[in-house]
């Protein structure tokens, strides 16, 4: 996961690691699509859009698996080494992290239906702005896998924290309303996962970020890495 | 009770340490260059190329042809001295003695260094004579000895099983593969310290290379082997070190693992996984 990369001697091995950096986006594109759209569908309280949610969380699933299939044969079938195989790795990684966002988001689906079915109560007002950071972090973290840039996906991962801070928030927030409000405790309880979804789903961005890392480097992203990567050109620069 | 709570749902960040990479220092020398450079007419084949090669490890040698790899092999054991013109200088030290050193007698360097060809050279004579061979060439043994010391090399090359009936019949009825582990046996059967294999495999299949490196893996215990291969899925299979070579000059040299999962040189990293240089 080098920019300055040298191209293949045999140039369908390049074409397939392309083919599966396309694949990989492609599949955290609609990830985040479907999270966008369980959260209208949270505040609209539109059943049917949800249920399109949950439906099209099989379409995600196929999608992992063809990365899967795609990485066994390069593995079996090119042996690559190195940089490739390191990249090759965290492509089946990264597959699996998106896969983990898309259950989340239809599980977000899956619990506004159920709140649907109950008097509607105020969305917490941070859940919408919860959603968004963690939206934004799986957009930019794809965005520098596509681009092979390691120190744009370091930044998605220091962002995390921002997201735990404002999900303790909204814990706080919403633990207000149930003592406030004991009728509003099922409810309630509902936007409580939903958050912890939201908070996972930023998580997962964050293991995508350390496998962009580790495919560029070798190495495990840490805050010290980061550290290293704002004071030097890079911990582990090639001449 | 809230807060206990607040605080259980925190998320743990644990910040691990930067993994080193393991690069498993030898525990001691067995061959070492310093300062090496080798001439032949007016070529400049290897440029000025200090490592040391560990003691009963598998070191392997890699790099396209012409990077001087088969070269390096050649002055270990100073074979090119029989090629007028042809001009080593620094130093090989085995044991901390320089081998270069025209003092250092030949036949004691052979003796301790021995080579196999890429493609199998058996002698034209009986299985027996062509590992007894080399034995007379260095010791006067009696017949009964002989028979023991030429078994015990068959054995060692994983050999024997197939070819104790017929000791009496020309090494040349061998299958190619036999015919490379009957050269290993006639190595071996000086008692060397260090094995030199110049793309031992890439005259055999798939099965009698899988054999030749599972024997590569049994040596190591005893003997401190040197093995130039064109295939790097080899080189990463059986070696414990790895040297990456390029137009005479040593580019990079590590533990194998550490080459192949995360070389420290861009030429490295474009030679092994398929790139243009």
């Amino acid at each position: 996961m080098n920019t300055e990369t040298h191209e293949h001697i045999v140039k369908s091995y390049d074409t397939e690691l392309a083919r599966l950096t396309g694949e990989i986006v492609s599949m955290g594109d609609f990830a985040g699509m479907q999270l966008t759209r369980a959260m209208q569908a949270l505040a609209t309280r539109d059943g049917i859009a949800a249920q399109r949610v949950i439906d099209n969380d099989d379409t995600l699933d196929a999608k992992e698996r063809q990365i899967s299939a795609d990485v066994l044969r390069l593995l079996a079938l090119r042996q690559p080494f190195a940089g490739d195989l390191r990249e090759v790795l965290a492509a089946l990684r990264i597959a699996a992290d998106i896969e983990r966002i898309g259950d989340y988001a239809a599980s977000v689906a899956k619990r506004s239906i159920v709140l649907n079915e109950s008097a509607p109560v105020p969305l917490a007002t941070g859940l919408p702005a919860l959603a968004t950071l963690a939206g934004d972090m799986l957009h930019d973290v794809l965005h520098a896998y596509e681009t092979r840039d390691a120190r744009a996906a370091a930044l998605v991962w220091e962002r995390d924290d921002k997201l735990d801070a404002r999900y303790t928030g909204l814990f706080r927030e919403l633990l207000t309303y149930m003592i406030e409000d004991p009728h509003s405790i099922s409810a309630c309880t509902h936007l409580l996962f939903i958050a912890k979804h939201l908070e996972r789903i930023g998580d997962h961005a964050t293991n995508i970020a350390e496998n962009i890392w580790f495919a560029a480097y070798g190495s495990t992203l840490t805050a010290k890495e980061i550290q290293r990567m704002r004071g030097v050109s890079h911990p582990t620069a090639r001449p | 009770m809230t807060e206990m709570l607040l605080d259980t749902s925190l998320p743990s960040a644990t910040l691990t340490e930067p993994e080193s990479v393991q690069t498993s220092s030898p525990a001691t020398t067995k061959l070492a260059t310093r300062g090496l450079n080798f001439h032949y007419r007016q070529a400049h084949a290897l440029k000025d190329i200090t490592l040391d090669i560990p003691t009963q490890q598998v070191t392997a040698i890699i790099g396209p042809s012409g990077c001087g790899k088969s070269t390096l092999l050649r002055v270990f054991n100073r074979i090119y001295a029989v090629y007028p013109g042809q001009v080593a200088t620094g130093e090989v030290l085995l044991d901390g003695e320089n081998v270069l050193d025209p003092a250092y007698p030949l036949q004691r360097l052979r003796a301790r260094v021995g080579m196999v060809f890429q493609k199998p050279v058996p002698f034209p004579m009986t299985i027996f004579e062509n590992v007894a061979w080399g034995i007379r060439h260095h010791e006067k043994l009696s017949k009964a000895d002989m028979a023991v010391r030429v078994e015990q090399a068959l054995r060692r090359a994983a050999l024997w099983d197939e070819v104790k009936d017929k000791l009496g019949h020309s090494a040349l009825g061998l299958s190619g593969g036999q015919q490379q582990r009957l050269c290993i046996a006639r190595g071996v059967a000086l008692h060397p310290e260090v094995l030199l294999l110049d793309e031992p495999t890439s005259a055999l299949d798939p099965i009698a290379t899988g054999r030749i490196e599972q024997l590569v893996d049994e040596l190591k215990q005893d003997y401190t082997i040197v093995i130039v291969t064109h295939n790097m899925q080899q080189a990463a299979r059986i070696s414990d070190r790895t040297a990456f070579m390029y137009l005479g000059e040593l580019i990079e040299y590590g533990a194998t693992e550490q080459i192949f999962t995360q070389p420290d040189k861009r030429q490295t990293e474009d030679y092994i996984s398929g790139r243009f240089g």
